[in-house]
């Protein structure tokens, strides 16, 4: 039993530790296989890891005092918001806490008085507008099948989430397209809109600030991704699998389609994005019904 | 410290900032970004922010307009940095030296590290200037660690 | 000390302490009496919690008085109606004036023992108002100082200022402690009173139109409560509270419910009513304050606390929470697009009393104590916010948030409490969160299938809620650089007094959650309510799910001071913006535009205005607010 409980500290303190590495390695992926889809060699797989200590050794500018701490806030936040993940606690809490890493980032390119880097951070205001309502909802249908928020009970199922929730799942890609900053929906920082956006939400990180901003978004991708996983929980591996097969689909799709305003994002996401959930919850609420 | 020379070898992002080319150029330094090529073997992306650059790609001549706007953003980029001058106009102002409107030359404004003649300066060339740019940058990047 | 005391301090001491204000004009009195007064409230009202909850039976010349003065409050608001022209202030003061003198002389109703009844609902009632409208009073005598500065009066009006404030404030006490409906209404009529006189203080023309639509809403909800009066009276033959809530449930016993649910709302101002809080923000912002935190709005909440333990599995309850749901969403979206800062913040007032008002309605023991906890924490937050806004007011001379760019840099210290109030609005691990994550969890183990559609408009509103202030926050933070400071950040001891204390109460309020749900809210709970929230040492757990509490304060912390270390540690030159390269030369907020000429760079917050109207849309949200409003006395019948 005792060493049960080591195993349930130390295995998700390992996790925490590792996730940001993890999400550069993911990164490193993500890179590696949309230059396969364009026929192309792409950068070697540690090449987010250059990127960012490069950018730390890099001479520091700043665009407001304050900045440092926000970039390093959106980091921290991520990372408590994975923590508690990955101690199988409360998934309401869990995007509570995402709440708190996206306000540094967005009020760090607010604060500073640049056009591009305040009409990324109001985009990146209207992504979390959009994909909010999407997680608690997430939540919220993982409760009617589970009867629980925490994330300890989904990791102890006998039986995948996924087979009760599929429209749910599919009602994660939008946000999965979102978290990532891809196509379609990658208003707040495009990596193809140099001409109206520069760099967006990130135009006014530079050195430090940005590797420390570069592995909060790693870190909340780890984040995202992990919920991914929570629908095939048991085993894990499944899960991990899963994940991975949506974050290629993420990618196809970021190949495939070109950007799209917030307009669309926001309308997508509050309309398809809440009606599959509903429709999954309707079903759930019906199967109940029919079985009695 | 290894690492970090390292890093900033396998991870140069570039500015291009065209200072009144005929375009000519700019067209080869895309065509060095394309698939065909693929720069981003290398790390390089082309960033488009300054305070995110370590390599300054730079074409045309830079005339008495755009001047302010070069050095602009050569001070907003943080060290250590290189400067590239592609084409035959940003090395000495080519068939545009000597006439008033131009400098002549992109050195007159800021300090250039590399020079890529040309014109136009060819893709291979380009990425040969890199290549070379590349090892000033570890120059500094050695200095600066010490 | 003896507890009838207590009462006659909380009750009774005010409105006392507001006539000495009223006849002494004069300023040091005025700090003297209010400072007493204040010290007086907050001791005695706490003397009160401590000594827990009791029944009490005042002299019977208080029943006298209590009539003659409800008479000619009444007729005051006739003559009001009359002066002003305005007919529907008329017609409703004449719809409560004859019944209340038919109820009085004719069915001679009113005979309830005992008249108070305090119970641990009231005391924590008390203790919000004492506190809180203690230091906004206390605060008001800066402020109002200030406020006749800027308007360039000839002799002070603060006397009649003071008198309404205190007098609320005792009125308040006396609702939350009465048994008998009359005295409620007696006292809920005195709230209308003080809100109407201190909305059209200023005296300017939209000032008294607007205190004239306050005036008429909270008419209707009076008219209510006489119609709850007759119906206990003549169908029941008491009208005592305690009495009241044990009939069992039928159309008749809700239908009675259902008027006094239908004059809560018209207090804490739900859709459609929400016209009165809104046209309010005219008034000097202690008196917002006063109304939008501790006070007025929370009589409302406080009727509706009180009734609902007989109307759980209703489909009155279940109306309620539709009525609290749909003000949340609506009242965020409505903040979105507003650019007046006080404006927001009666938008989120209303929003937030949605929520509460929804977690009553559902009714569970969970979402009960969700309502609690809101209460609190919207209470200390909202006056603060209040609080801040006042000051920057007098200071920046403007009231659009846009005009408010670079807070942090101008008053360094009331923008910091002021971000820290707004993020205590909305984030964890504070306590409004706290209270909005046990309403989620209650609302999803509620078993109502119907709840879906409440969890949809919660879940959406509450994302908007988040977007309207990450907006306003991030405006206050921007650092212009040539940012001058306004003067110095002089701050007189009543504004630190009540700022630093309602600072404070956030934060070790916050920090100490567990505690505070352990001591005061779930000894709060109706007695047949059994709330299985457990509190361990790290988490509050409500079954269904865990709030880690103590972690992500200290977590907070830790994150904060390394964040700054690090900014300390690698520091940076700070750089102009990236403007393409055409930044000016001496000049880090303006840029080089057509033929070399300079243009100041201008930033705008996110609006939707393109997208939706704010009028249109309240339009709309009247509508549908009417038809939920409707449903509400439909639904006795079921």
């Amino acid at each position: 039993m005792a060493e049960n409980n080591i195993l349930n500290i130390v295995l998700p303190v390992i996790l925490v530790l590792f996730a940001p590495i993890l999400g550069g390695f993911i990164m490193g992926i993500d890179r590696k296989l949309t230059a396969r889809m364009q026929s192309r060699m792409g950068p070697p797989l540690i090449q987010p890891f250059y990127d960012v200590i490069k950018l730390w050794g890099k001479q520091p500018f700043i665009s407001s005092s304050i900045q440092p701490i926000l970039a390093f806030g959106y980091f921290a936040f991520s990372l408590t918001s994975f923590a508690l993940l990955a101690f199988g606690q409360d998934l309401l809490l869990i995007i509570f806490t995402v709440a708190i890493a996206d306000l540094c980032l967005i009020v760090a390119s607010l604060n500073s008085k640049s056009p591009y880097s305040v009409l990324g951070g109001k985009r990146e205001l209207i992504s979390m507008m959009s994909y909010e309502p999407i997680l608690l909802l997430m939540a919220i249908s993982i409760y009617y099948v589970t009867g629980s928020f925490m994330v300890q009970r989904i990791l102890s199922l006998n039986y995948p989430l996924l087979t009760y929730l599929p429209l749910v799942f599919l009602a994660l890609i939008p946000v999965l397209i979102i978290d990532l900053k891809k196509s379609p929906y990658d208003v707040s920082a495009s990596a193809h809109a140099h001409q109206e956006l520069v760099r967006g939400v990130f135009t006014e990180f530079s050195g430090y600030t940005l590797a420390l901003v570069e592995l909060g978004h790693w870190t909340k991708i780890v984040l995202m991704l992990s919920l991914v996983t929570l629908f095939w929980a048991t085993p894990i591996i499944i899960g991990i699998f899963l994940a991975l097969i949506l974050f290629f689909v993420v990618l196809v799709i970021d190949n495939v389609y070109p950007r799209l305003n917030w307009k669309s994002m926001l309308k997508t996401t509050w309309s398809v994005g809440v009606l599959l959930i509903i429709a999954n919850i309707v079903g759930l609420i019906s199967r109940v019904v029919m079985r009695i | 410290m290894k690492i970090m020379t390292k890093a900033r070898l396998k991870s140069p992002w570039v500015l291009h900032y065209d200072c009144g080319s005929c375009n000519g150029c700019d067209i080869e330094i895309l065509a060095a970004l394309t698939p065909k090529f693929d720069a981003e073997r290398f790390g390089i992306v082309n960033i488009g922010d300054p305070k995110q650059a370590d390599v300054m790609l730079l074409t045309g001549p830079s005339n008495k307009r755009n001047q302010r706007v070069l050095k602009n953003l050569y001070d907003q980029m943080p060290e250590p940095k290189v400067v590239i001058a592609i084409g035959e106009c940003a090395c000495s102002g080519a068939i545009f030296h000597n006439c008033p409107n131009t400098n002549g030359g992109v050195d007159k404004v800021i300090p250039i590290d590399v020079y890529v003649p040309g014109c136009a300066a060819r893709p291979e060339q380009i990425v040969d200037g890199v290549v070379l740019a590349l090892q000033k940058l570890a120059e500094k990047s050695e200095k600066e660690v010490g | 000390m003896n507890q009838e005391i207590l009462i006659a301090l909380t009750v009774g001491v005010p409105p006392l302490a507001g006539f000495g204000c009223l006849i002494l004009n004069n300023k040091i009195a005025r700090r003297v009496i209010v400072g007493l007064t204040s010290l007086i409230l907050i001791g005695s009202s706490l003397l009160l919690y401590n000594s827990g909850g009791l029944h009490y039976e005042p002299a019977p010349i208080f029943e006298i008085l209590v009539l003659v003065f409800d008479l000619i409050l009444l007729t005051y608001f006739l003559y009001t109606g009359f002066k002003y022209k305005n007919i529907l202030v008329i017609g409703l003061s004449i719809l409560q004036l004859f019944p209340v003198l038919y109820f009085e002389f004719i069915l001679h109703g009113a005979e309830v023992t005992p008249l108070i009844i305090i119970d641990n609902l009231s005391l924590l009632m008390s203790l919000i108002i004492s506190i809180i409208g203690s230091l906004v009073v206390i605060y008001a005598l800066s402020y109002m100082d200030e406020h006749e500065e800027h308007l360039h009066l000839h002799g002070s009006r603060q006397n009649r200022f003071f008198f309404f404030m205190l007098l609320l404030l005792g009125a308040m006490n006396g609702l939350v402690f009465s048994n008998s409906l009359y005295w409620l209404y007696f006292f809920w009529e005195i709230t209308t009173l003080c809100s109407y006189e201190l909305i059209r203080h200023d005296g300017t023309e939209i000032a008294i139109k607007n205190s004239l639509t306050a005036l008429w809403m909270n008419l209707v909800g009076g008219v209510a409560f006489v119609a709850a009066l007759f119906i206990g009276q003549l169908y029941f033959h008491t009208i005592a509270i305690d009495k009241i809530l044990k009939l069992s449930p039928n159309p008749i016993v809700l239908m009675l419910f259902a008027s006094l649910a239908f004059a809560a709302f018209t207090k804490s101002a739900q859709f459609p009513f929400n016209k009165w809080l809104q046209g309010a923000m005219v008034a000097p912002t202690p008196v917002n304050a006063s109304l939008d935190s501790g006070t007025m709005v929370n009589a409302g909440i406080y009727l509706i606390l009180k009734i609902a333990p007989p109307l759980s599995n209703t489909a009155l309850g279940y109306s309620i929470a539709l009525i609290g749901a749909f003000t949340f969403l609506i009242s965020a979206f409505l903040a979105l697009n507003e650019r007046v800062s006080k404006g927001i913040l009666a938008y989120s007032t209303i929003g937030n009393l949605g929520l509460i008002t929804m977690c009553v309605g559902i009714n569970t023991p969970l979402s009960y104590t969700a309502a609690l906890t809101l209460l609190v924490f919207h209470s200390i937050s909202k006056g603060l916010l209040f609080l801040c806004v006042g000051v920057v007011e007098n200071r920046v001379q403007s009231t659009l948030i846009e005009d408010w760019e670079g807070l942090l840099r101008r008053l360094p210290a009331t923008s910091l409490i002021m971000i820290v109030a707004m993020m205590s609005m909305f984030l964890p691990p504070f306590g409004m969160l706290l209270g909005k994550w046990v309403a989620i969890d209650a609302l999803t183990s509620s078993y109502y299938i119907s709840s879906m559609l409440i969890i949809l408009i919660i879940v959406l509103g509450s994302a908007a809620t988040s977007v309207y202030y990450i907006k306003w926050l991030a405006y206050l933070t921007v650092l212009p650089m040539d940012g001058e400071k306004y003067g110095n950040e002089k701050v007189t001891w009543p504004y630190s007094i009540s700022m630093l204390s309602l600072f404070g109460l956030i934060v070790t309020l916050g920090a100490g959650i567990s505690s505070i749900l352990n001591l005061i809210i779930l000894p709060t709970l109706p007695e047949d309510y059994y709330s299985n929230i457990s509190l361990t040492l790290l988490n509050v757990d409500t079954g269904v799910g865990s709030f880690v509490t103590y972690p992500i304060w200290i977590l907070t912390i830790i994150i904060i001071m390394s964040g700054y270390f690090i900014a300390k540690k690698k520091g940076g030159v700070i750089k102009p913006p990236y403007l393409s390269g055409e930044n000016v030369a001496d000049d880090p907020t303006g840029f080089r535009s057509t033929a070399d000429g300079i243009v100041k760079i201008e930033t705008s917050a996110q609006f939707f205005e393109q997208e939706y109207n704010n009028d249109r849309l309240i339009e709309i949200a009247k509508i549908i607010g009417s038809i939920i409003m409707m449903l509400l006395f439909f639904a006795v019948m079921f």
